[in-house]
């Protein structure tokens, strides 16, 4: 464990060192233990799904893809239509509960998405995405681990081969494109409620800015944020691990490194807690990758977590939203097109890929990631 | 001529080996001691009783589940202390409301259906009429708490008639009640803790506090309420006017956990912690600053006080060095440390490391925030605040055509604090109070306007370096060193407490008084508790003098002319 002195902390912040390691050896002296002063620590507030939209929606040539309800509408006979709008006196109808049941039977379609059979979605046929080349081509070949899919290319930096199915498969329905209300609905949730909290930890720093060889480490976290006055969080807040049986719930690592206040790490399979539009999950990201960008003055941190979604799980998460009015999306039609575009783990007995390659866009400020036995001692005195 | 921290520590060994030896040398040779001087005492007066001191009574005399508040006018502050300016508190008509309609609030929930059998000694015959003789006995035993001694006939009688004749009104016994509590708690002798007194038997001529007024003195000043029932019972039997009786009042309050309220209260006063109630701060500059902050930073610094001079029994001058305190989640956040409880504002000990720049009260948050501007720190008013709160020593209020263009200027190219202010003190007329103030609170620039830490500002360096009084420090720890060998700094304690104990303020002919205090806190190893017992055992405190006047029939006037003042302020 490095231990700067709270003083020496101090003065290197003062040489524009930077500052989260600085506070972090800040700590209870006596009898606290120190807090690990070679650590960084951080909480994740912002997590959207990266979508890149163009000025024009060049990349949805053919215009948004049609949902539920509208196929729902279209569906109706003209007597049936007369039913739900009680002869057309109702216009704004309180449909979000029937629109759905529309299976032969009245299943409900994104419970059970095979059902039906619906017109093909709209998917993304444009040629920038965020993201990273998980697969390390430039084709979309198929390999052992992939399945044959189309790639982007960076819209900032031109880097080719970038893998984002998941962006080709909701770029063109309307509530999932950027500001959409599932997102923004499962952000606000998140920022209220506690749940879903994701911890990163980097510990190993030799150097705030540059360090070769860091350990980062994901967690849960039970505690709510602490916002300040107009809703945003306080950085330098201190949060618990979540644990269980006296171990963290979550607790899965990378290897990193970070360059010039960019934290990038290696890739590898990460589970994550996930809460959002009252749905909670946890999924495993496979081949995960984390990069950060620092801010010089250490109270926040931007950046982008790339690798391969669980479509299931994806499916499942979206399927279960109540209503899919505002989402703009169809399920059935979503069902078909993820696993045509699915892209990655292919399924040893069938070959269908199991995983969408993905990139979310997360925003996160500088937290004090407390373990238990520090809790201990902190608590002791 | 400036010494560095370590030369005056010499000088100041060398200065206590002497003291030392000149004791030792007095003691041997002559057998002499620091025995306290006989002082005069001050004419009987009263004081009105500040908001904490009103809830505490109303919450010891009538439970906690009363719910008591006070918004009473706001005292004005006196020679350091709001308890000096509660001499002059006057009760203004809307005041008086407040203390009306409070005194209504309190009156009901004591008579509710709830509360009304833990707090009668008898019950109504009939509880839908009035019951003169249930009425006497609850206002006979009731009153005696109130107005912190037993009642004359009269004033037992005037709420019974009150209470009777609202029964008759409303056909409720404890309606009535709560008309006749409800009178005695607008009364001035209840808001106003009054020295009452009584011809002195050891010395013709003259007066002495009645032993329920000498009570009254003790209990607020250690406990920060009204006496309690054997305290009463010590003034009724005459214990109080003994020695022993007096060292044993005094030694159980002082064991008392309440000991803890009264010297809060004192810290509170001689900090001037009231302007927490205005405290405001710009939230876009320091989102961190909550509401909750601002709370829990004044207690922060509270319980510092207490933890170090009760619980620990430490040096009041350690209060300016040490590092042991105790936060909560909001506060974790100002500091940017970690805390194992973040978010049910759970109190937990902390230290901060040895060589940490955060060193003693004048480095909290509390202290910080206080004495800054809404939107930047104020080396100013931070000078000036130690000057003034802690050291006891006037800083002249700036002339009213100060022209702050200079440092207020958003194109200035003077960066930082010390470069603004500098330019500013080129105006001579500004220089003087400036020169006496800046370089103390310029030492605590690398806390921002909330007290978090900064090593910059504006992107330049900040040099927090400064003296005090011709003693050099870098850095805000060092300033709580410097403040803490600075001698102003415990004389200023005890003539402060001094002064918060006798309700007055400490003038020329108190002197004596002050070195025989100021000797006792130094020999004690500058212990609050032991000052405060000192302070307590002393003839001193219930030092009264005659009123001056022509009239001959002084003794007997003593009383009438604490009367006058009643119906002045009353009027």
């Amino acid at each position: 464990m490095l231990n700067l002195s709270s003083k020496a902390r101090f003065q290197s912040r003062s040489i524009g060192v930077f500052s989260i390691a600085c506070v972090m050896s800040l700590m209870v002296a006596m009898p606290v233990a120190a807090a690990d002063t070679n650590t960084l620590g951080f909480v994740v507030r912002d997590w959207f799904t990266s979508v890149f939209n163009s000025k024009f929606l060049d990349e949805c040539p053919e215009g948004l893809t049609m949902a539920n309800d509208e196929i729902w509408w279209r569906g109706l006979s003209k007597e049936e239509r007369a039913t739900v709008t009680e002869n057309g006196l109702i216009q704004s109808l309180a449909r979000q509960f029937i629109t759905p049941r529309r299976g032969p039977n009245g299943e409900h379609v994104c419970h059970d998405p095979t059902s039906v059979i619906d017109p093909p979605m709209k998917v993304v046929e444009g040629k920038y995405s965020y993201g990273a080349n998980l697969d390390g081509d430039t084709d979309g070949s198929p390999t052992p681990k992939t399945c044959s899919h189309g790639n982007f290319t960076h819209p900032d930096d031109g880097t080719p081969g970038i893998d984002n199915q998941m962006y080709r498969l909701l770029g063109c329905i309307y509530g999932w494109r950027r500001g959409g209300l599932p997102e923004a609905n499962a952000h606000e949730g998140r920022g209220t409620s506690g749940l879903g909290m994701i911890l990163i930890e980097v510990s190993g720093i030799t150097d705030p800015r540059n360090s070769d060889d860091v350990i980062v480490t994901f967690y849960r976290s039970i505690d709510q944020f602490a916002l300040d006055g107009s809703g945003r969080p306080l950085p330098y807040s201190s949060y618990n691990i979540d644990m269980k049986d006296g171990k963290p719930r979550y607790n899965d690592s990378l290897k990193g490194a970070i360059k010039d206040g960019v934290l990038t790490t290696a890739r590898g399979d990460v589970r994550l807690p996930f809460y959002g539009n009252y749905n909670f999950m946890h999924p495993i990201i496979r081949d995960m990758g984390l990069k950060l960008e620092i801010a010089p003055d250490g109270a926040t941190a931007n950046g982008m977590i790339t690798g391969y979604y669980n479509m299931d799980e994806f499916l499942y998460y979206n399927g279960g939203m109540t209503g899919h009015v505002s989402g703009g999306d169809n399920c059935p039609s979503m069902y078909v097109a993820a696993h045509e575009l699915a892209d990655g783990y292919p399924d040893p007995d069938t070959g269908q890929c199991t995983h969408l390659s993905s990139a979310f866009e997360i925003g996160t400020y500088a937290a004090f990631v407390i373990h238990p036995d520090e809790k201990k001692k902190i608590t002791k005195r | 001529m400036m010494f560095s921290l370590p030369q005056l520590l010499i000088v100041k060994m060398r200065h206590l080996c002497l003291a030392a030896f000149a004791m030792m040398s007095c003691l041997v040779l002559t057998g002499c001691g620091n025995s306290e001087p006989e002082i005069t005492g001050a004419p009987p007066d009263m004081r009105r009783l500040t908001d904490e001191q009103y809830v505490n009574a109303i919450t010891d005399i009538f439970g906690p589940q009363i719910n008591a508040e006070s918004h009473a006018d706001p005292l004005l502050r006196a020679d350091g202390l709001l308890a000096v300016g509660a001499r002059t508190a006057r009760i203004t008509p809307s005041g008086f409301d407040r203390y009306y309609y409070q005194a209504r609030t309190v009156a009901q929930r004591v008579v509710s259906t709830e509360n009304r059998t833990s707090m009668f000694p008898c019950e109504p015959r009939n509880v839908s009429a009035a019951d003169d003789s249930c009425a006497r006995q609850y206002f006979t035993k009731i009153g005696r708490l109130l107005y912190r001694r037993p009642l004359t006939a009269a004033e037992v009688q005037t709420p019974i008639d009150a209470a009777s004749q609202a029964a008759k009104v409303s056909g409720d016994f404890y309606r009535g009640i709560a008309v006749g509590l409800a009178g005695m708690l607008t009364t001035t002798k209840f808001l106003f803790i009054i020295d009452s007194t009584e011809p002195d038997p050891n010395l013709a001529g003259n007066v002495r506090l009645t032993s329920f007024a000498k009570a009254s003195r003790l209990s607020f000043l250690l406990w920060n309420t009204t006496p309690d029932e054997a305290l009463l019972t010590a003034a009724e039997t005459g214990e109080l006017n003994t020695k022993e009786g007096l060292k044993h009042q005094v030694d159980r309050m002082m064991a008392s956990h309440r000991l803890d309220t009264g010297v809060r209260a004192f810290f509170k006063d001689f900090l001037q912690f009231e302007q927490f109630e205005t405290l405001e701060k710009d939230s876009i500059i320091y989102p961190a600053f909550t509401i909750q902050v601002a709370e829990d930073a004044k207690e922060q610094v509270l319980r510092t006080i207490v933890d170090h001079l009760i619980v620990r029994n430490q040096d009041y001058r350690g209060l300016f060095t040490t590092r042991q305190t105790f936060i909560t989640g909001a506060l974790a956040r100002v500091y940017q440390v970690p805390i194992a409880r973040p978010a049910d504002g759970a109190w937990l000990p902390f230290e901060f490391p040895e060589d940490d720049l955060r060193a003693g009260i004048l480095t909290q948050v509390g202290f910080a925030a206080l004495s800054s501007h809404p939107g930047r720190s104020s080396p100013t008013l931070r000078g000036k605040a130690i000057r003034e709160s802690i050291l006891c020593q006037k800083v002249p209020e700036p002339p009213g055509d100060v022209d702050f263009s200079l440092f207020e200027d958003p194109n200035s190219p003077n960066k930082t604090a010390r470069e603004r202010l500098t330019a500013h003190r080129t105006s001579p007329a500004c220089a003087g109070c400036h020169k006496i103030t800046d370089p103390i609170g310029l030492g605590l620039e690398n806390l921002d306007g909330i007290g978090q830490l900064r090593t910059t500002e504006n992107g330049a360096m900040i040099d927090a370096s400064g003296d005090l009084d011709g003693i050099v420090f870098t850095d805000a720890a060092s300033l709580g060193m410097t403040v803490s060998a600075n001698p102003a700094t415990t004389s200023c304690v005890t003539q402060r407490l001094a002064s918060y104990a006798l309700g007055r303020s400490i003038g020329a002919e108190d002197r004596e008084l002050l070195e025989y205090l100021g000797q006792g806190f130094e020999d004690d190893g500058y212990r609050v508790p032991a000052l405060l017992r000192r302070i307590a055992y002393s003839d001193a405190l219930f030092a009264i003098s005659v009123p001056k006047t022509d009239n001959a029939t002084v003794l007997s006037n003593v009383d009438g002319a604490v009367q006058e003042k009643i119906e002045e302020k009353q009027s």
